[in-house]
């Protein structure tokens, strides 16, 4: 697939994302960890676009997640946002073909997505708004880092995939 | 020379763009916050509630194939074993028509009772498909495609065969989210079935339940049942939760603690059923506090059954949260 093609159909795959994150992502959970689709699919346009058009995804994807989960609206876009600027740094500062700068975006992506979620959290329950109990310390060892190994490794199976994209085509 | 001139702002910009859309959820928060947002959740559910019912109908038979292929080789050695198991049946097989009989005679009551609206109908529960599991790993919830239009309500239990699955968080009129009590703001009050300890059962992340608040120097052992006490009047009593793996006891903490393995296997729930004639003892008429107040970290375990989460917090404590039935 071509850059300029990806980047049109991006739209419909986060959206598509979402629906499978709501429905069937909860079927291959490893150690009750879910792959998070919508969170890789922005880091990889952050990645190959740029952290401005993947910002666009990252609220767009947040908002489809959040009309499916229990968590507030909004919660999820402001998370993925955050992700995306994080993954973003990766777009024009490294070359994307160096094999770590995919899967530290991805890492880090996952950590910084993971903080800013469990952080709004915190935040409306301190607001008293909403009162979703997330203990952080049991939270951060049995979701967020076996999360990031998932994310990771699913990013090394899509390395190829991202390899075949040329890099700094502007559209 | 330099051109001093500044380019007007734009959507293109990355800074006015996430500010935009970073207000843009924040407004959404608020919106949800008070309420506002409701008819548009609800909306946009009853849209995209076919798509997650197709999605999940297309899935289950995906993994239905992915098992029989990962099955195909045990078939064989099965069939061996089904052989025999088949003539144990054809014995059961004449006590269950004797059943389906028994079956059909309370059918007919059932229809009976129907008809006369004036009786107290029993064992009401509503069999509901489950179309969405949590979109992400730090909340624990599932949707369901029964909403306020087929009786359900917030608070109902939502059991399956195997035991309790949580409680109806929210509800739209097709579709409502039940708050598993695997998730971390779950606590559902409950007792040892040998050793007759109560404790209060919280969902932790990871998966797995644990016990809390269970007497000092009280023995129990590994493999008890755990079952709802029915204490706090939010869960029926008598529901199984799961089964002790693991006791943690320390001599420096006030209370033991068990690691409990759900009964039911929550990753592949398909079916439930919610309760509709169980009165939860809902005692929130219009403000909660949320459970885990800041520095408040024990929570007094026949209050233990908390506000739902999304439940606003009045300003003066927790009078307002029920007590012991």
């Amino acid at each position: 697939m071509s850059r300029g093609a990806l980047y049109y159909v991006m739209l419909p795959l986060v959206a598509a994302a979402c629906l499978f994150q709501a429905t069937a992502a909860g079927r291959i959970k490893i150690y009750n960890v879910q792959p998070d689709l919508v969170l890789l699919l922005v880091v990889v346009g952050a990645l190959i676009y740029g952290s401005r058009p993947a910002l666009l995804w990252a609220f767009v994807g947040g908002l489809g997640l959040d009309v499916f989960s229990g968590g507030p609206m909004g919660s999820s876009s402001l998370a993925l946002m955050a992700a995306a600027l994080v993954a973003g740094l990766g777009h024009r500062t490294f070359s994307r073909f160096n094999l770590l700068v995919p899967l530290a975006a991805m890492a880090l992506g996952t950590v910084v997505y993971a903080g800013a979620y469990l952080g709004i959290l915190a935040v409306l329950q301190y607001l008293q708004v909403a009162a979703h109990r997330v203990p952080l310390q049991l939270t951060l060892q049995n979701v967020v880092l076996p999360a990031t190994v998932y994310n990771v490794t699913l990013m090394v199976l899509l390395i190829p995939f991202l390899n075949r994209i040329p890099e700094r085509q502007d559209l | 020379m330099r051109d001093l001139e500044r380019r007007p702002w734009s959507f293109g910009d990355i800074g006015i763009r996430l500010v935009i859309l970073a207000l843009a959820a924040v407004v959404l928060m608020a919106l949800q916050a008070t309420g506002r947002l409701e008819p548009v959740q609800s909306a946009i559910t009853q849209l995209t509630s076919p798509a997650q019912v197709g999605a999940t109908g297309a899935t289950s038979s995906v993994a239905d194939l992915v098992d029989f292929v990962v099955e195909l080789r045990n078939l064989r050695q099965r069939n061996a074993e089904l052989e025999q198991v088949t003539s144990n049946l054809l014995v059961e097989n004449f006590e269950l028509r004797e059943v389906q009989r028994e079956n059909e005679v309370m059918r007919q009551m059932l229809r009976f009772a129907q008809t006369r609206p004036g009786l107290d109908l029993r064992g009401a529960q509503i069999v509901a498909r489950v179309i969405g599991q949590e979109s992400n790993n730090f909340l624990e919830y599932l949707m369901l495609d029964l909403g306020a239009g087929h009786g359900v309500a917030v608070g109902y239990p939502v059991v399956t065969d195997q035991g309790l699955v949580g409680r109806i968080s929210e509800v739209t009129e097709t579709t409502s989210k039940v708050l598993l009590i695997t998730d971390a703001s779950s606590a559902v009050n409950a007792i040892l079935q040998s050793s007759r300890l109560n404790g209060v059962v919280r969902g932790s992340p990871g998966g797995d339940l644990l016990m809390d608040y269970i007497p000092q120097g009280e023995v129990f052992s590994i493999g008890e049942v755990v079952l709802t006490s029915g204490l706090g009047g939010r869960f029926p009593r008598g529901v199984p939760l799961g089964q002790v793996i693991e006791i943690r006891q320390r001599d420096i903490d006030v209370f033991q603690q068990a690691v409990v393995r759900p009964t039911v296997n929550f990753s592949r729930l398909e079916l439930v059923m919610v309760v509709t004639n169980f009165d939860p003892l809902e005692d929130v008429p219009e403000l909660l506090v949320p459970e885990a107040q800041p520095g408040a970290g024990e929570v007094n375990p026949l209050d233990a059954e908390g506000p739902l989460p999304g439940e606003v917090a009045p300003q003066g404590g927790t009078d307002g949260q029920e007590a012991g039935p």
